[in-house]
C-alpha cells in the first residue's frame, strides 16, 4: 500500500512483539498440555476478548494523542446502572437507552475538557472517571454489584451463545476490531485522527475541524466501553463496580502499548491492539495454567508495560525534531 | 603563532545528510572572526560544534594546541568557549543579578550581595543595565549584554554569536560594535555569524565563507569588498538572479480588492491595523520582529488561539470575517503558510501523499462522502510533487526526511490543494536552501500572475524587493508605510520599520 506509511514506521516493533506472541505461543505448547486445546484456545480468546474490545476504544483516543482513564469506569458504572433499572422495572430497551445515553454524555464532557477546555486528557479522564464512579455509586445505586434479573434471562443466554463454536465476546472483539479498523483507515475521520495526533497544530492551521474530532475520538471510546460493559455482564450475569479500582485500565494500556501503537499519537492501528491482546492473551493464560500467584502475575506485567512504554519512548520520541536535521 | 581554536576536517551529518564537509576553521587569540554564508550553509552547526551544542560528526578541534572534545556546552563553557544564542537562554521571570549568577548561588543566597557584586561586574564591562531589573523588563540589546556578561564572568576566553544583531535596532548595533571591540581589548577571540555583509566589513579581523556546508575562504578583512563575499557565499551569480532589483514594469497592477483590514487590535500586538490586499498581486510585508506582521496575518486566518480579535473589521471578498479557528477561513479560501514549519506545517512521520491529501480533505470536509479515496490521493501526490518538484528519496518518504526546501514545497502545496482565494506565506524562504528559494519565488509569482491575492510577510529586505508588488512595512503593530517597489530603497523601507 503506497503512501500509507503508519505501518513501515511501526514495523520493527511491530514484528518484535509478534514473533515474541509467537515464541510464548510455542512455548506453552510445546511445555504445557493442557494449553494447546482447542477449549483452552477458545476459552483464551474469550478472557482476552474485552480486554480486546477497550484497546480498540483506547486506540482510537491515543492515536489522536490522548488518553482515556475513564474508559473502565464507562464500562462499569452505566452498564450497572441498566442493570440496576432492569431490576427496578424500568423496560430494557429503555434502561439500555439511558445507559448508552450515560456512557456518551461522558465521552462529550471528556471531550469538551479535552477539546475546548484544553486540559491534558490524562487529568481530565482521570478525573471523569472518579466522577462517575463515585456519581454511579452514590446517586444511581448503592451496591457493589448488581445482578441481572432474572426477568432478563435471555440477555444471559445471547452472553453463553456461541457462532459456530466461537464465544459470542469473541465475536463481538472480531467485529468491532473490524469496525474500528475500517473508521480508521478508510475514513475522513479515521484519517484526521492520524492527523491530530501526529501534529495537533498542523492538523488545525490545515483546517480540519481538530476540536470536534477529539469530541468524537472521546464519544467512540465510551460507546465501545459501553458495548464491552454490555459483554461483560452478559457473560457473567452481573456487572461488578469494583472492577473500576482493578488493575484493568493498565492492562488496556498495557496491550494498546506493547502492540505498538506509540502514547505520541498518530501512529498504529487496530492490528497493533489484536497483536497486543495475544500476548497479553497468552500470557495471562499460561501463566495461569502454571498457576503462577495474582500478585506475581501483576508484577510481571507491570514490567511487560514498563519496558513497552520505555520501548515506545525510543522508538516514537514524542520530540522527533531533537532526534532530526536542525536548523543547519 | 599557534592558533588559540583550530577545527580541522570538521564533518557534521543529520541522517547520512552532511551539514558540513570537512571544514577547517581557525581562530587567534584576542581577534574577530565573522562567518559568513547564506541560509543553509552551515554557519549554525559549525557554531554549535564549536560550542558543544551538537556533536561532530567527524575531525578534530584543538584549543591552545591541545585535542579538545566537547560533548556538552557546559564542557565547553568550562574550557572557556561560549556560545550566545540567538533566542536568549536567560530566565526572564528573574533579574539581572540573578541571572548573571544563575546555578552559583551559595546555600545562603543573599540578593544584596549579589546585586552588588553584579553592579561592579557590569560596570567593568561597561554595560548599562541595571542589576535589579528583571530581564523580562529589558530590550533585545540589555538581554544580550546580560547574555554576553554571563559568559564573560564563566571566564569564556572565546564568544560564539549566532546572527548578534539581527534583533537590534540600528542604535543598539552601534552599541554592540563598541562592546565587541571591548571584549576584544579584554583578549577574549570572537566568533560571530551576520547576514549583513558591511557589518562584518566593519568590525572583524578576519572572514570566513561558507557555502554548501563547506570551506570557501578564509582572510583578512582588508583583503574583501562586498563584492568579493558575495562571490565566495554565492559561487554561481545565483544570488544577482533572486534577489535582483525589481524594474517598474514588472509591477503587477492591482485587481479586485480581496482583503480590507480595518483598525485591526489585538492586545499590544496588533495596533488599530489598517490594509488591503488585492487580487494578482504579491503584497510584500516587511517588519522586524514584533511588529505584529505575522500576528495580524495569524487574526486573519483565524489562527491565533482563542478569540483575541479585540478590534475592528476584517473583510474578505466584502464580507465582514471573524474566524476564531482556521477550519472555516480554509473552507473560505483563505489560507495560512506558516513560518514555523516544523511546528505546525507538516506531519512529519507522514509520506509526501498524506500531507498533501491533508490539505484537501481539510477544505472538502462533505464533498465525496466520508470514505477517503486512495487512488485519488496517489494521483494528487504524483501531480503535486511533479508540479512543485518536491525531491525525495523515494515516494513513500516520510516528509520529516525530505529537506528544508521540500518541506516548504510539501506545505505550500498541501496549502495549494485547497484552491485559496488568498494565501498568506509568512517567511516562505526561512530555511530553505538556496535552490529551493528560486522555485519558491518562482511559484509564488506564478500564483500571482495567475490572478491569486498574496501576501508575503518576510524580513529578508531583498525577498521583498524583489518579489513584492506593493511593499507594507509593519512597525509596532500597525502597518506605517506603503512603497512602490521600483522607486524604494533597500534604506528607506529600513528607515520605516525601525523608526
Amino acid at each position: 500500500m503506497k503512501g500509507w506509511l503508519f505501518r513501515r514506521a511501526h514495523f520493527s516493533q511491530e514484528r518484535i512483539v509478534l514473533a515474541i506472541t509467537i515464541a510464548l505461543f510455542v512455548l506453552f505448547s510445546a511445555t504445557l498440555n493442557r494449553f494447546l486445546t482447542s477449549a483452552n484456545l477458545l476459552s483464551l480468546l474469550q478472557s482476552v476478548s474485552v480486554l480486546g474490545i477497550l484497546g480498540v476504544g483506547m486506540a482510537i483516543v491515543v492515536i489522536g494523542r490522548g488518553i482515556d482513564l475513564s474508559i473502565v469506569a464507562i464500562m462499569a458504572i452505566p452498564v450497572a446502572w441498566v442493570l440496576y433499572m432492569m431490576n427496578q422495572g424500568v423496560p430494557v430497551p429503555a434502561a439500555f437507552a439511558l445507559g448508552l445515553g450515560f456512557s456518551v454524555a461522558i465521552g462529550v464532557l471528556n471531550g469538551l475538557f479535552i477539546a475546548y477546555v484544553e486540559v491534558p486528557a490524562l487529568f481530565a479522564t482521570l478525573a471523569t472517571g472518579a466522577f462517575v464512579y463515585g456519581f454511579g455509586r452514590s446517586q444511581l445505586f448503592n451496591q457493589d454489584i448488581i445482578y441481572l434479573p432474572a426477568s432478563a434471562s435471555w440477555i444471559a443466554a445471547v452472553g453463553r451463545m456461541h457462532v459456530a463454536q466461537v464465544p459470542i465476546a469473541v465475536v463481538f472483539f472480531a467485529a468491532i476490531s473490524l469496525a474500528g479498523f475500517l473508521v480508521l483507515r478508510y475514513t475522513k475521520i479515521g484519517r484526521f485522527f492520524y492527523l491530530i495526533g501526529e501534529n495537533y497544530l498542523a492538523a488545525r492551521i490545515t483546517g480540519i475541524p481538530a476540536r470536534p474530532m477529539i469530541v468524537i475520538q472521546y464519544v467512540l471510546s465510551s460507546l465501545v466501553a459501553f458495548i464491552a460493559g454490555t459483554l461483560t455482564a452478559a457473560a457473567v450475569t452481573s456487572m461488578n463496580t469494583r472492577v473500576v479500582n482493578s488493575t484493568l485500565i493498565y492492562d488496556v494500556i498495557l496491550v494498546v502499548v506493547v502492540g505498538g501503537i506509540g502514547l505520541s499519537g498518530g501512529k498504529g492501528g487496530i492490528r497493533n491492539v489484536i497483536i497486543g491482546t495475544l500476548l497479553i492473551g497468552i500470557l495471562l493464560d499460561g501463566m495461569t495454567i502454571l498457576d503462577v500467584r495474582y500478585t506475581l502475575q501483576n508484577l510481571i506485567k507491570s514490567i511487560i508495560l514498563l519496558v513497552a512504554i520505555l520501548v515506545d519512548s525510543i522508538v516514537n520520541p514524542r520530540d522527533e525534531q531533537t532526534d532530526q536535521q536542525g536548523d543547519i | 603563532m599557534i592558533p588559540l581554536f583550530e577545527m580541522r576536517g570538521i564533518t557534521k551529518e543529520y541522517r547520512g545528510v552532511p551539514a558540513i564537509r570537512n571544514v577547517d576553521f581557525t581562530l587567534l587569540q584576542g581577534e574577530v572572526h565573522a562567518l559568513l554564508g547564506e541560509n543553509g550553509a552551515g554557519k549554525s552547526t559549525l557554531t554549535k560544534i564549536m560550542a558543544g551544542v551538537v556533536q561532530p560528526t567527524g575531525g578534530t578541534m584543538r584549543l591552545d594546541g591541545r585535542p579538545v572534545v566537547f560533548a556538552t556546552p557546559a564542557i565547553a563553557l568550562k574550557q572557556g568557549v561560549a556560545m550566545v544564542f540567538q533566542e536568549t537562554t536567560l530566565v526572564p521571570s528573574m533579574t539581572v543579578a540573578q541571572n548573571l549568577y544563575l546555578g552559583e548561588e551559595r546555600f545562603l543566597n543573599r540578593l544584596r550581595g549579589i546585586y552588588i557584586s553584579a553592579q561592579q561586574f557590569l560596570q567593568s564591562l561597561n554595560f548599562p543595565v541595571d542589576p535589579a531589573a528583571t530581564v523580562a523588563s529589558l530590550g533585545a540589546a540589555k538581554k544580550q549584554m546580560v547574555e554576553i556578561g554571563r559568559a564573560v564572568r564563566h571566564n569564556a576566553r572565546i564568544l560564539v554569536f549566532d546572527e548578534p544583531t539581527a534583533a537590534l535596532t540600528p542604535e543598539e548595533k552601534h552599541h554592540f560594535v563598541a562592546l565587541v571591540e571591548r571584549l576584544k581589548s579584554r583578549g577574549v577571540s570572537i566568533v560571530f555569524i551576520s547576514h549583513a555583509l558591511e557589518e562584518a566589513l566593519e568590525i572583524a579581523d578576519r572572514i570566513t565563507v561558507l557555502r554548501d556546508g563547506q570551506h570557501i575562504v578564509t582572510d583578512v578583512t582588508a583583503n574583501f569588498d562586498r563584492d568579493k563575499i558575495i562571490h565566495a557565499m554565492v559561487g554561481r551569480s545565483l544570488s544577482g538572479e533572486l534577489y535582483r532589483r525589481r524594474e517598474q514594469s514588472q509591477v503587477r497592477p492591482p485587481g479586485r480588492r480581496v482583503l480590507s483590514v480595518q483598525d485591526l487590535t489585538m492586545g499590544n500586538m496588533v495596533r488599530n491595523n489598517s490594509f488591503s490586499v488585492y487580487e494578482g498581486q504579491i503584497t510584500g510585508i516587511f517588519g522586524l520582529v514584533g511588529s505584529g506582521r505575522s500576528e495580524t496575518a495569524r487574526i486573519v486566518a483565524g489562527v491565533v488561539k482563542r478569540d483575541f480579535f479585540h478590534g475592528g473589521e476584517v473583510r474578505f471578498e466584502d464580507r465582514a470575517v471573524r474566524y476564531k479557528v482556521p477550519a472555516p477561513a480554509v473552507r473560505d479560501g483563505i489560507v495560512y503558510v506558516t513560518e514555523d514549519r516544523k511546528l505546525e506545517g507538516f506531519f512529519e512521520t507522514m509520506s509526501i501523499a498524506d500531507n498533501l491529501y491533508a490539505g484537501l480533505l481539510a477544505k472538502n470536509l462533505n464533498a465525496g462522502g466520508p470514505i477517503v479515496n486512495m487512488a485519488e490521493m496517489r494521483r494528487l501526490a504524483d501531480a503535486w510533487t511533479q508540479t512543485l518538484n518536491i525531491r525525495a528519496i523515494n515516494k513513500n518518504a516520510r516528509a520529516v526526511e525530505l529537506s528544508g526546501g521540500n518541506q516548504q514545497k510539501l506545505v505550500i502545496g498541501k496549502a495549494l490543494l485547497q484552491k485559496p482565494r488568498l494565501i498568506i506565506f509568512d517567511e516562505p524562504t526561512r530555511g530553505v536552501d538556496v535552490g529551493a528559494i528560486g522555485e519558491i519565488h518562482q511559484l509564488i509569482n506564478r500564483l500571482a500572475d495567475e490572478g491569486l491575492a498574496v501576501i508575503m510577510i518576510s524580513s529578508y529586505l531583498p525577498e521583498i524587493m524583489n518579489l513584492s508588488d506593493r511593499i507594507l512595512v509593519c512597525r509596532q503593530g500597525r502597518v506605517v508605510e506603503e512603497f512602490m517597489p521600483g522607486r524604494v530603497t533597500e534604506e528607506k523601507i529600513m528607515y520605516a520599520a525601525v523608526h
